[in-house]
């Protein structure tokens, strides 16, 4: 981790030893992302995929993620955990029926 | 250095923090530290490769989630299926200490089998959880012993497969 100065112009001087590691050149973009916790600087953007996920909904979708991500982010963590547990796989024998032979060549 | 992954497993805890950052975007809300590297990884490794797998655990359980979120990982993936000795070796895992659930991933990521292709195994799994990967990294040695064993005494399919390796979101965003 490295620690940076914010100065008087709200810039900051990435060190040098981390722009030889990074292969950063001028012009460079990197990604500034606010965070729950705090500030995170990546290189090579940021997850665009969730963003042009969320753009490509249509009125009526988004009015249903809103809803959706309300209900989700009112549960508690058990609840949450629950739905992210379920159908844990056995690893018994006595489960090994649904299991694929390759096929020999 | 070229980081160009043939083929990628997600276990459920990136899949769930990547789920988790696009319900609070749609509120309008900053991802967590976790969730913006989940998500970060995912997206650099939807860009390096089409065969994005998940198991079938977490197949089912994004067919229950609302489709508004869960249709897109169910596109952006495709879903592994098990062959044959993919408990065994999950079991033999459970004595290198890995609990039922990381074991059965690891497993996966040898055993797991992608019935369109048809392919088996992955050469990547990226974990959300840094004591399976510091675990199975740290055993390494001793995990490829117990595979080669394995499958040295199995019929000529299962001879050619392999361990993937194990990587958290952090190490994806730092290749």
């Amino acid at each position: 981790m490295e620690r940076l100065i914010v100065d008087e112009e709200g810039k900051i001087t990435i060190p040098q030893e981390i722009i030889h590691k990074r292969g950063l050149r001028p012009g460079d973009e990197l990604a500034l992302i606010e965070t729950a916790e705090g500030l995170l600087v990546y290189q090579g953007g940021v997850d665009l995929k969730s963003q042009q996920r969320w753009d490509s909904l249509n009125e009526n979708e988004r009015r249903l993620a809103i809803e959706e991500a309300r209900r989700y982010e009112a549960l508690s963590e058990q609840e949450r955990e629950a739905i992210w547990q379920a159908d844990a796989e056995s690893i018994e024998p006595e489960a090994e029926s649904d299991e694929i032979d390759l096929p020999t060549r | 250095m070229t980081f160009q992954p043939a083929s990628v497993l997600f276990d459920k805890n990136v899949i769930r923090r990547v789920y988790e950052r696009r319900v609070r975007l749609a509120l309008g809300q900053p991802p967590t530290l976790l969730q913006a590297e989940a998500a970060n990884a995912y997206d650099r490794l939807c860009a390096l490769t089409n065969r994005l797998y998940i198991t079938e655990q977490i197949a089912n359980i994004l067919q229950r989630r609302p489709a508004v979120f869960a249709s897109a990982f169910l596109a952006d993936t495709r879903t592994l299926k098990k062959a044959r000795y993919l408990r065994r070796w999950a079991r033999r895992l459970r004595e290198l200490s890995f609990s039922p659930e990381d074991a059965i991933i690891i497993a996966y990521g040898s055993f797991g089998i992608d019935l369109t292709m048809p392919a088996v195994g992955v050469e990547i799994i990226v974990t959300g959880d840094l004591k399976l990967a510091s675990h199975f990294n740290a055993r390494q040695e001793e995990i490829r012993r117990r595979f080669e064993n394995m499958i040295s005494s199995l019929s000529e399919p299962y001879q050619t497969l392999v361990l993937p390796s194990i990587v958290t979101p952090t190490d994806i965003l730092l290749v």
